[in-house]
């Protein structure tokens, strides 16, 4: 049997009375790719920042990388879990005045300590990665340009060199894509995947036309619930439309039976 | 919906939140401060206070003559031979006038030197109390709430304490001199720095700090890899900031035996020797306006 990666169990959060994630089991072994998907409001940020750490649920349990997270987590264990987690996320998150290789750099940070890496003098060894990490993404030319005059483009492939160089044995990703173009977000996914060679992989996807390059397994979330949960293969356009408007709608017809991407702002302007 | 519905008072219980609200409420607080100024007039009339002397315009012709000579002129124009005389016309004293004003001049320079000395250092050692207090005050890096209020206290407290103030307490404990100034600069700038340098951080970005965080970083890596390059822009642009203020305060703190111009202006006036005080404020005018001008050219080049 594989090994888990991550394990939910009756997992409920109510925020003011709403629903905000309610999932009675979702387990995912290392190594799979994951797609989320789901209309604004769904959950899906929500859900990766409970497996990021950074909030925890009122009720259930949550295991990821085998560690139970609980908000009693000391400091230090807390930094050592979340080195083998890397986040991608949706807009600039790199520190803008710090150059292309520095915030490369940074990836490495979690495994190294001591008063050098308050200064950034970080051995020759780790440089090299890095070296390599932005070569990987084909910014190697750009390595001395500051984040602040990258483009979106640039800035999520940085994000991605990072991500090399924390080497996470989980990556959660956050619409990487949403602010790119076509060829760009292009692109990043194909190194997403990359990265996440040795890794498991949990993306939040908008661009329903990404997922069968991005994923294996699609979840679908809807009002904090799993709408349904299936190989990629199986999710059709009419899974998705019922996902993003409803089961009682046949939106198929309203839309002529395309799926565009943007699919959740057409509907708002349909209804 | 009837136009009356459209027309309805709002009925939340916020009465002063609603009254200092668009343009009404400008004109509120327009009117509000109208009114502490007349007040502020009628009290200094009421109680007499509000008079410019008896003869304004002579005094001014007065003082303006005696300003219009600096004495540094003397050490070209000077008379080599200034003879000081009893009232019975026997000769008590001669006086080369320029030898006297360049000596003078030697003075002034070595106080000017001493009145920088105060200020640069004065700023260095105010910059780097405040930072620590700035990263508790700061709200957005969630410092231990005890700490933080301890911090924004002391902060509080040494803006609202003038320069002098400390000067003349500090010139009692650590005695005269200029050992006085430096630290009733830093003491007072502290406040100010810490504000300044507080709001820069307030301000940062926190998806970059999130970011480097995510990766597992300790919080002195967080501090050094995120937040201070992010903020180094600022922080110099405050130092020079507020270095230049200080050395406009530094110029007076002699006044109260702190060290530098200040003691030379006092001398002035209670020897009413208008000429040197003239030669003086020329000297801080300059100095300021350089120091002025060289600060707003290097915070311009960081941004």
């Amino acid at each position: 049997m594989t090994e888990l990666a991550i394990a939910l169990r009756d997992v409920v959060w109510r925020v003011h009375g709403r629903t905000v994630l309610d999932i009675a089991s979702l387990d995912v072994r290392a190594g799979e790719r994951i797609a989320l998907v789901g209309p604004n409001g769904a959950g899906k940020s929500t859900l990766l920042r409970v497996l990021a750490g950074d909030v925890m649920p009122a009720h259930g349990s949550v295991t990821v990388l085998n560690r139970q997270l609980a908000s009693t987590l000391s400091g230090p264990q807390r930094r050592a879990w979340r080195r083998n987690v890397g986040q991608v996320f949706q807009g600039l998150h790199l520190v803008t005045r710090l150059t292309a290789m520095d915030n490369t750099l940074i990836g490495a940070l979690g495994r190294f300590h001591g008063w050098r890496s308050w200064f950034r003098l970080y051995p020759s060894a780790v440089r090299q990665q890095a070296c390599e990490a932005l070569r990987a993404v084909g910014l190697l030319g750009q390595m001395h340009t500051r984040a602040d005059r990258l483009s979106g483009g640039e800035r999520q492939k940085v994000a991605i060199a990072r991500l090399l160089l924390q080497q996470p044995q989980l990556i959660l990703a956050d619409e990487p894509t949403a602010a790119l173009d076509p060829a760009a977000a292009g692109d990043v996914c194909r190194l997403l995947l990359q990265a996440a060679q040795q890794a498991t992989l949990l993306t939040v996807v908008h661009n329903t036309t990404l997922l069968s390059q991005l994923a294996d397994r699609v979840i679908g979330l809807r009002q904090g619930r799993i709408a349904f949960d299936l190989p990629v293969g199986q999710v059709d356009d009419r899974a998705l439309l019922a996902l993003y408007h409803g089961d009682h709608q046949r939106p198929s017809e309203r839309l002529g039976g395309v799926l565009p991407d943007t699919v959740y702002v057409q509907t708002q302007e349909l209804i | 919906m009837s136009a009356s519905e459209y027309s309805a008072a709002p009925t939340d219980t916020h009465v002063g939140q609603t009254l200092l609200r668009g343009r009404a409420g400008f004109v509120m607080l327009t009117l509000v401060y109208v009114a502490l100024v007349a007040i502020c007039l009628g009290s200094l009339i009421s109680a007499g206070d509000l008079s410019i002397g008896r003869n304004p315009w002579a005094n001014l012709l007065k003082t303006a003559s005696e300003f219009s000579y600096p004495s540094f002129l003397d050490v070209w124009f000077g008379e080599t031979a200034l003879e000081y005389r009893s009232d019975d016309g026997r000769v008590l004293r001669v006086e080369n006038r320029r030898e006297v004003e360049l000596a003078y001049l030697a003075g002034l320079a070595r106080a000017t030197w001493t009145t920088i000395t105060i200020a640069t250092l004065g700023s260095l050692l105010g910059a780097m109390l405040a930072l620590p207090l700035a990263v508790l005050t700061a709200r957005n890096l969630h410092a231990p709430k005890v700490l933080a209020w301890c911090a924004k206290g002391i902060l509080d407290v040494s803006r609202s304490i003038h320069t002098l103030v400390f000067g003349l307490v500090l010139v009692g404990i650590v005695g005269l001199g200029p050992t006085a100034g430096i630290l009733a600069i830093a003491l007072h700038s502290m406040g100010t720095y810490g504000k300044l340098f507080a709001e820069s951080i307030e301000a940062l970005d926190m998806a970059a700090i999130h970011a480097v965080q995510s990766v597992g970083a300790e919080p002195i890596q967080v501090f050094f890899n995120a937040i201070w390059p992010a903020v180094l822009p600022q922080f110099v642009s405050s130092h020079l900031y507020i270095w230049e203020f200080n050395i406009r305060d530094s110029t007076i703190l002699g006044m109260i035996g702190a060290g530098g111009l200040g003691l030379l202006i006092t001398e002035a006036i209670s020897l009413f020797q208008w000429g040197r005080l003239a030669t003086v404020l020329l000297v801080v005018t300059i100095l300021v306006m350089s120091f002025d001008a060289l600060s707003r050219r290097i915070r311009r080049s960081l941004s």
